[in-house]
């Protein structure tokens, strides 16, 4: 069989909804409030789309998702490019970063809610904590992987240590510091929708939320492709960075 | 006179055991003079080429550049890398002027026009645009070896920088190499293994051995330039070379 590899990765989606109108709307089998189906979706998509709300929505969780990922960039990149530098400091620091690392980012929305209250920030610093430690573990692995011969070279062309540091390391950890933010994205959009539902008034995870307690199934599901679609634009815009980067 | 190599003694210790990787090496290399270091793998040619470079420490002893004391690096004596050691993410043109936009000795521009013209004069013209990986293994080194020529090193300094290319690509990059060093009047201490190679180039031949590392004789190359490969007189004495070196011992 010959299919366009361009076509292939469709079908399953079509067939997908196929199956899934048939057992909702098609044939009955399953009742709404279990699983809605692609047409209540549809028409619950249209009424957001229509009253703005799922653009408002949509708007308020990419802004914590970029706020908190910028937040994470700006302390991560720098701190691994230090520590990655520093083995000594490395070491000093490494149990600490261990040990927080796995903490999964829900874990804080406690002390969020405590600290920043319920909104923007409670919300930004559950994503910054969930993203930080990737940003900051592959810029630290980045910088240790310079190849030894590239900074001896810079030396004996006359390189000084801020030149190896800003002309070597950095663009030779860059594809690792661009990995890192990619996994911190991700992590980054699940932590937005987990912490919207706990501690937001507003956001997807929120609508998914209220959209639940109202028994209105089809919101949800809106939601939850919305976010879907999210993920795969980063993903495909990490890697059209990957491809200028990576030699 | 450019280089002196006094006294110079290192030892390694790997788990719990120590070798002596150099042992009480002297070495005079005048101004302009092509040297090449040859010996078995271990001898301590590659840690004593190192030394000379300013990436790797003495025990004891000293190393001078025209007077001074050898402590660090410096774009003073340029090194050509077994390893490829190009900038992957530099093309051709930016990674053989790494070295003079660090120094800002002269304008962007004029450094563009000199790599241009270096470039030119070598044949990679064309090439000047792609990048390292685009390369093959041998317009790499000449790109590295540019990129320390366009610094003005006076001295150049390679650690067996032909070893990883195929023996007729080997033989073209010897022969630009001595059309380099006879118009730059470069002083270079050239390592290799290869026999062929250290008779092909070099002015003397420094010949090590090893347990410990130690020179274990310094000849002249008594053969005119350009040197061909075929003539009797060469390969009499690569013989020579071979004997000194011990590859014929019974």
């Amino acid at each position: 069989m010959n299919i366009d590899r361009r076509v292939l990765p469709f079908i399953l989606p079509i067939l997908l909804i196929i199956v899934w109108y048939l057992i909702t709307d098609g044939l009955n089998l399953v009742p709404y409030y279990i699983l809605p189906s692609p047409l209540d979706v549809c028409n619950a998509a249209l009424k957001l789309v229509a009253n703005g709300k799922l653009l408002d929505h949509t708007i308020s969780t990419l802004t914590k998702v970029f706020s908190g990922i910028i937040l994470a960039a700006v302390v991560a990149i720098p701190l691994g490019i230090i520590l990655g530098w520093y083995e000594t400091l490395d070491e000093f620091t490494s149990l600490v970063i261990s040990i927080l690392r796995p903490i999964p980012p829900i874990a804080w929305i406690p002390f969020s809610i405590l600290w920043f209250g319920i909104g923007l920030p409670s919300a930004v610093f559950v994503i910054f904590i969930g993203c930080v430690f990737s940003v900051l573990v592959y810029t630290i692995d980045g910088v240790k992987r310079t190849d030894k011969v590239l900074i001896e070279a810079a030396h004996t062309l006359g390189a000084n240590n801020w030149d190896i540091l800003y002309k070597v390391v950095l663009p030779s950890a860059l594809p690792y510091i661009v990995s890192g933010l990619k996994v911190g994205v991700s992590i980054a959009l699940m932590c937005t929708v987990s912490a919207e539902m706990i501690a937001s008034s507003k956001g997807l995870g929120y609508m998914i939320l209220t959209a639940s307690q109202l028994f209105d199934p089809g919101t949800m599901v809106v939601g939850m492709v919305i976010i879907g679609i999210i993920g795969i634009l980063f993903d495909v815009a990490f890697r059209k960075v990957q491809s200028k980067i990576f030699w | 006179m450019a280089i002196d190599i006094k006294n110079i003694s290192k030892s390694f210790t790997t788990k719990d055991k120590e070798f002596t990787a150099l042992k009480d090496v002297n070495l005079h290399v005048d101004d302009g003079e092509l040297i090449c270091l040859l010996g078995p793998s271990g001898c301590g040619k590659t840690t004593l080429l190192r030394m000379v470079a300013g990436l790797e420490t003495a025990d004891s002893g000293e190393i001078y550049d025209r007077g001074e004391l050898v402590e660090g690096p410096s774009r003073e004596r340029g090194f050509i890398f077994q390893q490829y050691s190009l900038f992957p993410w530099l093309n051709v043109l930016d990674n053989v002027m790494f070295g003079l936009n660090l120094s800002g000795e002269n304008s962007k521009e004029e450094n563009l026009a000199a790599a241009e013209r270096y470039l030119e004069r070598v044949g990679l013209a064309d090439f000047k645009y792609s990048y390292p990986h685009e390369l093959s293994g041998g317009m790499k080194q000449r790109v590295a070896i540019i990129r320390s020529l366009l610094n003005h090193t006076p001295v150049l300094l390679m650690d067996e920088p032909f070893s990883a290319v195929d023996m007729l690509n080997r033989h073209s990059l010897q022969e630009q190499l001595i059309g380099v060093w006879k118009r730059f009047n470069t002083t270079i201490l050239f390592v290799t293994h290869d026999v062929d190679e250290a008779v092909y180039l070099a002015d003397k031949i420094v010949v090590m051995d090893k347990r410990p590392g130690r020179i274990k004789d310094v000849v002249e190359v008594p053969l005119e330039r350009p040197r061909q490969r075929e003539s009797r007189e060469f390969l009499n004495f690569q013989d020579e070379v071979e004997k000194l070196l011990g590859v014929w011992e019974p």
